[in-house]
């Protein structure tokens, strides 16, 4: 791996780790303007046991924003007070790890793949709950920034026993 | 504590305009047990869905109540279902949530069944020195009581004693028809599922449905949202409705036999609707009234466990009650057949907006069920008073929709839409009473 590819990967692997902290830190405008304007923030569902949907054209999401909009939507809700899932929020502790290249990246482009974690403590109900999976970035350099151009979270355990939102994932 | 009569639980007098509901019957373990063996055990349930398992063996594994049940179609195409549960030690044979299989095989001991319920083999019979009395046995799945389908809906009973699917469906058949006329070509499951669970008791979802007045309260944040959109902001793929122009529109509630039931309200703004565009060939195919319908906002009730909505897009919504504290939520979200790919998109991303878990009503409503259940735990209270609001506006029998639509329900209400009626809820608690007091007096369920 050359310098630049490892430089380039380091730069990702920042970002990534700056998505979660951010989220966990409740930096909601931070959080927000690491995605590109033009995102795509996709969080498929699981047709059965195995397999995952694979196009949100056709197939069911639990979330899936084509555009910032609908980032922001989620901040505005949590930002309301009226919504009784994020009253309180939930306290939450995102672990990101297995960072790896999905391509050798460029100085226009990075992929990246990762593991994550949430842990996430619900003080309405007392009660703690792990959300789990990994995740694919598509990273874009706008302006001499990098940005989170795709993101796909697959959530690996999605029998849903807590309300979820933007930060349980 | 001890049950007392299912009556008592139901305080029931249209005379003098009551309608109330004790907690305890969203908090007893025991009227839960009860629940189980009365209603669910004794009566229809929702299975599925005929394009679920469209192919020779496909199958699906679901449950009546506490019940493990897998619905298969077999090598020449007829549908049947079973009980999930081998005849050898019970284990459930079939452990997947979907799949295609011409024989399944247990996992403990081998026992093997084709696709169907028929015994197909035993493993080391010849050697097992069975007795005579085994051998006389039926080694089959055992198949459920009753099986039948209504416009792709499959229905089951764990009990022969009930009435014929259609009979007992009654005008329910024309909500069932306002989903499942939307294509030309048919009705399918949308692929993906949407599965959760919620800390509270199963009639909470069923009541939510039907419940029209939390909407601005539990779904406040939405609001918010809803302002953005109008100035063209955040994610207005989804085409929601302007909710305050919802509010000047009609509503009205119906209550129907054997503990259906459907509110509705007029839309303000119909060509936000997924079915609007297909309107003109819908209203050629099955008429304007029926057309008009389906413009309209419904959420019916299929007592016990399915929730035919479409206050977004058309759903089917299932509840599985785990305890009485728990319950499980599938949706599946309904398109037409050959749906354009741009339609089906808008479809999805609506869906996706509200009534997902990630959405923004159902993560609100199923954090305020939690509530209501720790609210339960209050002692030195009885009745709720959440089911009166439209009682003063009910009339028995049909009123003028009603008519024109040539339904026949028990009572009607009708008012502005801020008027959000609370009468949706008592037909299925009717039935609660009725199904529970012959249980637990030993009579049939149905007379």
């Amino acid at each position: 791996m050359s310098l630049n590819e490892v430089e380039l990967l380091a730069a990702g692997a920042d970002l990534l780790a700056r998505e979660a902290a951010y989220l966990d830190e409740r930096r909601w405008d931070e959080w927000v303007a690491l995605f590109a304007p033009d995102c795509v923030y996709w969080v498929p569902t699981w047709t059965a046991e195995g397999t995952l949907t694979t196009n949100p054209q056709t197939e069911l999401s639990l979330m899936y924003f084509a555009g910032r909009g609908g980032l922001e939507d989620r901040i505005v809700r949590i930002r309301s007070g009226r919504s009784p899932a994020a009253l309180p929020l939930p306290r939450t502790t995102h672990m990101v790890g297995n960072i790896l290249p999905l391509e050798k990246p460029n100085s226009e482009r990075i992929r990246l793949r990762s593991s994550w974690t949430c842990n996430a403590f619900f003080p309405l109900m007392n009660s703690s709950h792990t959300f789990f999976g990994r995740a694919e970035y598509e990273l874009a350099l706008r302006g001499g920034v990098w940005s989170i151009a795709k993101k796909k979270t697959i959530l690996e355990n999605d029998r849903i026993p807590m309300p979820i939102d933007i930060y349980c994932l | 504590m001890g049950v007392l009569s299912a009556r008592s639980y139901v305080d029931d007098r249209p005379a003098d305009g009551v309608f109330r509901v004790h907690r305890d019957v969203y908090s007893d373990p025991e009227l839960f047990e009860l629940e189980m063996k009365y209603i669910f055990e004794r009566t229809w349930n929702f299975l599925t869905v005929e394009t679920q398992i469209a192919k020779p063996n496909d199958y699906i594994t679901t449950f009546i109540g506490r019940t493990p049940v897998v619905v298969m179609r077999d090598a020449k195409g007829n549908i049947g279902a079973f009980l999930n549960s081998c005849r050898h030690k019970g284990a459930t044979v079939c452990r997947f949530e979907k799949g295609n299989a011409k024989f399944h095989v247990c996992l403990y001991h081998g026992w093997a069944y084709d696709a169907s319920g028929k015994n197909v083999s035993i493993k080391q019979r010849e050697s097992a020195d069975y007795p005579a009395a085994f051998d006389a046995e039926n080694h089959d799945l055992i198949p459920i009581a009753k099986l039948a389908s209504y416009k792709g809906l499959i229905f089951g009973s764990l009990s022969p004693d009930v009435p014929p699917l259609e009979e007992h469906l009654g005008d329910l058949k024309f909500f069932i028809d306002l989903h499942m006329e939307q294509g030309a070509q048919g009705m399918e499951i949308i692929p993906g599922r949407v599965a959760y669970t919620y800390r509270g008791n199963w009639k909470m979802q069923l009541e939510n449905g039907q419940d029209p007045y939390h909407v601005d309260t539990a779904h406040g944040s939405f609001m918010a949202i809803a302002e953005r959109r109008r100035k063209g902001q955040g994610n207005t793929a989804a085409q929601e409705q302007d909710w305050q122009k919802r509010n000047n529109v009609q509503i009205g509630a119906y209550e129907f036999p054997h503990g259906h039931t459907s509110v509705w309200h007029d839309v303000a703004e119909p060509e936000r609707r997924a079915v609007y565009a297909s309107l003109d060939e819908i209203k050629s195919r099955v008429g304007p009234l029926k057309a008009e319908w389906m413009v309209r906002m419904r959420n019916a009730v299929f007592f016990p466990n399915l929730q035919i909505a479409d206050q977004i897009v058309p759903i089917l919504r299932t509840f599985r009650p785990i305890s009485v504290g728990v319950t499980e939520l599938r949706s599946n979200v309904i398109g037409p057949i050959g749906e354009a790919p741009e339609k089906r998109a808008a479809r999805l991303r609506q869906f996706e907006d509200f009534v997902n878990p990630g959405g923004y009503a159902t993560p609100d409503d199923i954090t305020v069920f939690a509530d209501c259940q720790v609210g339960f735990g209050a002692t030195g209270v009885d009745f709720l008073q959440g089911y009166s609001r439209g009682i003063g506006a009910s009339q028995q029998g049909a009123n003028e929709e009603a008519i024109e639509a040539g339904l026949h329900p028990v009572s009607s209400v009708k008012g502005h839409r801020t008027q959000n009626t609370e009468t949706g809820t008592h037909a299925p608690f009717r039935e609660w009473v009725r199904l529970m007091e012959a249980g637990m007096a030993g009579r049939k369920a149905y007379p």
